[in-house]
């Protein structure tokens, strides 16, 4: 099995502050930690489990800057075998169109029975490039997919709906799976095991060496046209509770007896 | 005159509640821009759905057929070509489900036009499409427009309208034929897989205390599970705190996980996804606890803390006794 996988380094805005740039084009990311996409992690770890059972190699790609190396050699660390970096320049501002576009044109310099990617991306949150890049591949692709069983020439899969249904599907291969968390429980990167890739290449390929051509993906080229960003306007505030721990809690138990009348 | 289409969604013999939100918008679309509204339902045994939808938008599309018996983005993106090749909607609609990220991306390449995803407002801005997307856990808005083109596909974030009233008036039905397929397909679907009945049914709780990522440790969670305890309550969560298997999938609020509607839910250390506010809709009272005074749940609860959790969770137990 030749597995390709797509990651993406994103910052983390969960428990952090989110500021706008000056210009209103992006957020200041200076401030914020960053690291692998959730959903990726994930997907890294399905694909050397399917790699250690069924044996075949594993690859890790990404479009991104110099600074998602460090993503690249963490995958390395959790057994990836290769690592592509695509140099983002010409991608800049990209959507989801752009990035499947050249995402396809590294897996056209492979020969890859699967190509895994995240169910969404945890920044802009997209959960487009998975299925649109099988799009372009002419592959069959399943979204979601929380459990994956290799057989032969298929996979079987299933894929998490709502409510905690799930749906079971068959298909072949060549294919795109999108993962979604808690398919596997990934496993820990240590400090010594990122150092022993430390000296690992990993080559940086331009969009020409993909086999695109200029203008054929970077904002001018773009489909979905951002043209503004924006705190989001105040909207039903919750009723803030202040004071110590001590008096919130009180409070808190109040409002459980007399709102609640559970306590 | 430019249509819109919504693009319903079934599952198991059961319209799914996301489609009446999306009839709302389009009738927004058409009041305010003068779109024409219609329903696309396509399935099998979809008649009776049909004869629904036709008290809510004065047309519907029906395409009838055994192969579209269960859903697969195959068979339904190549019925949904046809439509689009035909019908030339300026807009369709669908909601953000397992439905929708499976179908509508798809959908764009194959009828080569563009798609937005996961958006929470959609309209027109003179002849293009704009619309709002809420992006980085919430804390900022984005706003789109799209590289021109004949049609735009759009899906919609769950709750983002109000899901619609039946109009009174009898709208028509078209019956479609189904367009011949380029067999074989590459897709095939097996069956439903339901949820283990868990050991807890968080649902029937009227009180619950729910932890998210922010407990940030597996050791951690038997201190908000002796709260629980203390207050009387049941323990629940949000997805990562499942994905981690620090607790079982039975105790998961949301979309994906179960949806509560206690008397009152207490929230610690949870950001706010649509994904997990969708499951605690209609709950009597609401209290969230979270060290981020921006976190997008405090525009959904009734009452917020800004403080870290652990210290909540002491003083609480300190102030119930034991
Ligand atoms: C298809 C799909 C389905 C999904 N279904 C569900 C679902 O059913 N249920 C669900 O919950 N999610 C679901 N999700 C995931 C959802 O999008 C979010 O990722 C998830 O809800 C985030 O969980 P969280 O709020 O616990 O974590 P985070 O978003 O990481 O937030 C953690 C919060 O804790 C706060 N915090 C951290 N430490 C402390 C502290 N010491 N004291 C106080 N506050 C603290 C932080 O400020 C932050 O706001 C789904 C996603 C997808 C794509
Ligand atoms: N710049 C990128 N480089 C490599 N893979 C990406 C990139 N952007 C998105 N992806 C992949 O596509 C998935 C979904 O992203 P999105 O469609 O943006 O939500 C991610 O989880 C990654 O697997």
């Amino acid at each position: 099995m030749e597995i390709l996988v797509c990651v993406k380094k994103v910052p983390d805005t969960a428990d952090a502050e989110v500021v706008l740039k000056q210009d209103g084009t992006g957020i200041k990311e200076d401030d914020l930690a960053s690291g692998i996409n959730e959903w990726d992690n994930y997907a890294v770890e399905e694909a050397i489990r399917i790699k250690e059972t069924h044996g075949g190699t594993v690859t890790v790609a990404t479009i991104g800057s110099a600074d998602s190396e460090d993503v690249l050699r963490r995958c390395l660390a959790m057994g990836a075998d290769n690592a592509i970096m695509i140099d983002d320049a010409s991608f800049k501002g990209a959507d989801p169109y752009g990035i499947a576009r050249g995402l396809c044109g590294v897996a056209g310099k492979g020969s890859y029975d699967l190509v895994l990617a995240g169910a969404q991306a945890g920044d802009d949150g997209y959960a487009m490039v998975g299925p649109v890049l099988a799009g372009y591949l002419g592959w069959p692709h399943a979204t979601l997919v929380t459990s994956i069983l290799l057989e032969g020439k298929t996979v079987t899969v299933t894929r998490e709906l709502e409510g905690g249904l799930e749906e079971m599907l068959r298909i072949e291969l060549p294919a795109v799976l999108t993962i979604q968390t808690g398919i596997n429980e990934p496993r820990y990167v240590s400090i010594m095991g990122i150092r022993k890739v430390r000296a690992k290449e990993i080559p940086v390929l331009d969009p020409a060496a993909i086999g695109l051509a200029p203008g054929e993906i970077g904002a001018n080229a773009n489909r979905i046209k951002r043209t503004g960003l924006a705190v989001p306007p105040a909207g039903k505030e919750a009723e803030m509770i202040k004071g110590t721990p001590a008096e919130i809690a009180r409070k808190i138990l109040d409002i459980v007896k007399e709102r609640g009348g559970v306590a | 005159m430019a249509k819109v289409f919504v693009i319903v969604e079934h599952r198991q013999g059961v319209m799914r509640d996301a489609t009446f939100e999306l009839i709302s918008l389009a009738r927004e679309l058409q009041s305010r821009s003068g779109l024409e509204p219609a329903a696309v339902v396509i399935g099998h045994g979809v008649r009776t759905f049909a004869d629904t939808l036709s008290k809510y938008l004065p047309r519907t599309i029906v395409v009838e057929s055994e192969t579209l018996a269960d859903f697969r983005y195959e068979t339904y993106a190549a019925v949904l070509k046809d439509i689009l090749e035909r019908e030339t909607p300026l807009v369709t609609l669908c909601p953000q489900s397992a439905f929708g990220m499976e179908l509508l991306p798809r959908l764009s390449v194959e009828s080569a036009r563009p798609c937005a995803t996961d958006c929470i407002k959609v309209e027109m801005e003179g002849a293009g499409l704009s619309v709002v997307r809420s992006i980085y856990n919430g804390k900022i808005h984005s706003r789109s427009t799209f590289a021109p083109s004949g049609g735009y596909l759009v899906t919609v974030r769950s709750g983002s309208y109000a899901p619609a009233a039946e109009a009174g008036s009898a709208g028509t039905i078209d019956d479609c034929p189904c367009p011949p397929f380029k067999a074989p397909f590459k897709t095939e679907f097996l069956g439903y897989r339901e949820a283990a009945a868990g050991a807890v049914d968080i649902s029937q709780s009227p009180f619950l205390v729910s932890i998210g990522r922010g407990i940030k440790d597996a050791e951690n969670v038997p201190k908000a599970q002796e709260l629980a305890d203390r207050l009387g309550a049941v323990l629940a969560c949000s997805r990562p705190v499942v994905d981690k298997k620090w607790l079982g999938k039975e105790r998961q609020v949301g979309t994906s996980g179960r949806t509560v509607k206690p008397k009152v839910y207490i929230a610690l250390g949870i950001s706010g996804a649509f994904q997990h506010l969708a499951g605690i809709k209609g709950s009597g009272v609401f209290i969230a606890v979270n060290r981020d005074a921006k976190a997008p749940i405090f525009s959904a609860a009734d009452y917020g803390v800004v403080e870290d959790m652990f210290k909540i969770i002491d003083a609480l137990k300190e102030q119930i006794g034991s």
